[in-house]
């Protein structure tokens, strides 16, 4: 679906924003793409979506050189959710869907009402002003628009952002349906919980290079020492014990009257990123 | 392309419907129709001056109905220490006697010879009147050319500023850069909703004030003229408006454009004060094309030629700033 290859940007002669990426997102996968402010995801994210010009290297979407590909036929194919929700705060969520959705062909459009009541949005506000909205709200209202097209590739920036956590539940829910519905979806973010339990594959993104990337369990695998850490009761006392992983083969070596819990020592995938970047993704 | 037009017309529409844009213009209407025919055409027709004879002998037969006779000189005294424009005229010594507060040689002069050619009215020569104009329809296009010109390049550019200004704030024309749509119609639905408001506020402004005859035999070339300079004044809004921070620093940029470039102009076209340099200033030459279409004076091709460069190349500085502003960093 997305094929990048030693990508290249300046915004200014002394102010290289990407030093050449490589990295390819296969069709119906969900790709997260992690890294800090600055970083270069978003130059990255809208070079992608064609809204920047003047990259090096070659960007491939749809089979097509992006450089040819952003009429009309190319915007139809694609949704964008944006970091913020960006919407007309003087019309309902309901008038902006029906605007931003008339500028796609009629079949091709999901039905404004059904998405809505997909993404649980309270009926009462459904004909308000959205400067009425909260930030969750809106945040629904900006899912709907990315996906009123019914896109064949998903741009997500940031996807939970403002949401509760029953809200940012919904929304992966809704990530995994689109996927599997054989939607692509490129995820930008900073929520590691998102990356973890959202993305197939993960790229860390540094300085404009591309530090690693993987899928998020052989990332945290290759990272693991391997440890165990076992809480159990022995003689009547809570005792803690860090044994590493393959002396578990041989069962409990020690003496213990009941085991409480078994939790493996593996990394997060924001450990990892320092590893690989030495830097925090905030 | 039809479609996608359609929808961001309606769009912009609503946008000036609920800042109350087009409320303001009906108000701007009403507002301009009351000056012209309530208070200006009223005022034009009054005397410059106010005349006072004192005349204890009742020398001046002839006089004009518009001297007004005081009884004493103790009296005109009063009435010019009220009126310090006014110019009395003392009769009682037989020889005429002006008296006045002074102020300008020129415009004493002035006042002394139109208050002397009050007693003796039939005196006046008649000049040879050039055009077809009477003065009350002169003074109606004047004024009528003047309010056009006002709201076109104040009002109706402040008016479009504040529309993208919105949008701005609101990130969505960011969401525009995503659509299946030409980019350039962003910018030309605005202008199209502009221009048809800005034609319809010329028609009906034109019509009401200068009248339905008069008015609608001006009209076409009036709508062209308001045509050039609604487009101007709608494209240099937005340049405004995308390369400008905020509000705040546009209103600066409105000072400028409303007190520098504005008021010269005025000047140069409806007083005898000419500046050299008037010529290369832009605002006259649109200014002049309007006042020409009122009083129906030919235009010259070339002015033509220089608007549409104009418009064409404000469209393409425009343009770049609006691909600018839908690729920058939050």
């Amino acid at each position: 679906m997305i094929e990048v290859k030693n990508l290249t940007f300046s915004y200014s002669k002394d102010k290289q924003a990407l030093h050449g990426l490589d990295f390819t997102v296969k069709d119906g996968e969900i790709f997260g793409f992690l890294g800090p402010n600055g970083s270069g995801k978003s130059t990255t994210q809208k070079i992608l979506t064609g809204i920047l010009k003047g990259h090096g290297g070659k960007v491939i979407l749809f089979g097509q050189d992006i450089s040819a590909a952003h009429g009309r036929e190319f915007y139809q194919k694609i949704g964008v959710l944006f970091e913020f929700p960006y919407l007309y705060a003087n019309l309902s969520a309901v008038d902006n869907l029906n605007y931003f959705a008339s500028f796609y062909p009629r079949k091709q459009r999901q039905d404004v009402g059904e998405l809505l009541e997909m993404l649980e949005f309270k009926p009462d506000f459904l004909k308000k002003p959205v400067s009425s909205y909260s930030k969750g709200m809106r945040q629904r209202v900006s899912m709907a628009r990315a996906l009123v097209s019914d896109p064949r590739l998903l741009f997500l920036d940031e996807p939970t952002s403002g949401l509760d956590p029953s809200g940012a539940v919904l929304f992966r829910k809704i990530i995994e349906q689109e996927r599997k519905k054989g939607t692509t979806v490129f995820v930008t973010t900073h929520n590691m919980l998102d990356a973890d339990l959202l993305c197939d594959r993960v790229a860390f993104i540094s300085n404009g290079d591309l530090a690693a990337l993987d899928t998020p369990k052989r990332l945290k695998e290759k990272h693991s020492d391997r440890r165990v850490v076992i809480d159990y009761l022995y003689q009547g006392q809570r005792k803690t014990k860090t044994i590493e992983t393959p002396e578990l083969e041989a069962g409990i070596s020690f003496a213990h009257d009941e085991i409480v819990s078994i939790h493996s020592q593996e990394p997060t995938l924001e450990d990892i990123f320092i590893q690989y970047t030495g830097r925090g993704l905030s | 392309m039809r479609k996608s037009f359609l929808a961001l017309f309606k769009k912009d529409c609503r946008m000036l419907a609920s800042g109350k844009f087009f409320l303001m213009a009906i108000g701007f209407l009403a507002l301009y129709t009351a000056y012209v025919n309530l208070g200006y055409i009223r005022f034009m027709q009054m005397p410059p001056y106010n005349v006072y004879l004192y005349d204890p002998a009742g020398t001046q037969t002839e006089r004009s109905s518009l001297v007004q006779t005081v009884p004493s000189m103790k009296a005109m005294d009063t009435a010019l220490l009220a009126d310090a424009n006014g110019v009395g005229l003392d009769a009682s010594a037989g020889d005429v006697r002006v008296v006045i507060y002074t102020g300008a040689k020129h415009v004493d002069r002035h006042r002394t010879d139109y208050a002397l050619s009050l007693l003796h009215p039939s005196d006046s020569r008649a000049p040879a009147v050039l055009g077809r104009n009477t003065p009350k329809q002169k003074a109606r296009k004047e004024i009528t050319c003047e309010l056009l010109f006002f709201e076109l390049a104040a009002v109706g550019f402040l008016g479009i500023a504040a529309v993208l200004f919105k949008e701005k704030g609101m990130g969505v024309i960011r969401v525009h850069a995503i659509l299946p749509l030409q980019r350039n119609l962003f910018l030309l639905s605005k202008l199209a909703v502009f221009l048809l408001s800005d034609l319809i506020f010329a028609a009906l402004l034109t019509l009401l004030n200068v009248g339905l005859e008069d008015g609608g035999a001006v009209l076409p070339a009036v709508l062209i003229q308001t045509a050039i300079l609604s487009l101007m004044m709608a494209l240099v809004g937005l340049l405004c408006a995308l390369l400008l921070k905020d509000f705040r620093q546009f209103t600066l940029a409105y000072l400028i454009i409303a007190v520098f470039a504005a008021t010269p102009v005025f000047l140069s076209a409806n007083t005898s004060v000419k500046f050299d340099w008037i010529g290369y200033h832009p605002f006259y030459h649109v200014y002049m094309g309007l006042k020409n279409a009122y009083f129906e004076t030919a235009i010259s091709p070339i002015y033509y030629v220089g608007s549409t460069a104009a418009i064409a190349f404000l469209f393409l500085a425009v343009q770049f700033a609006f691909r600018r502003e839908i690729g920058k960093e939050v």
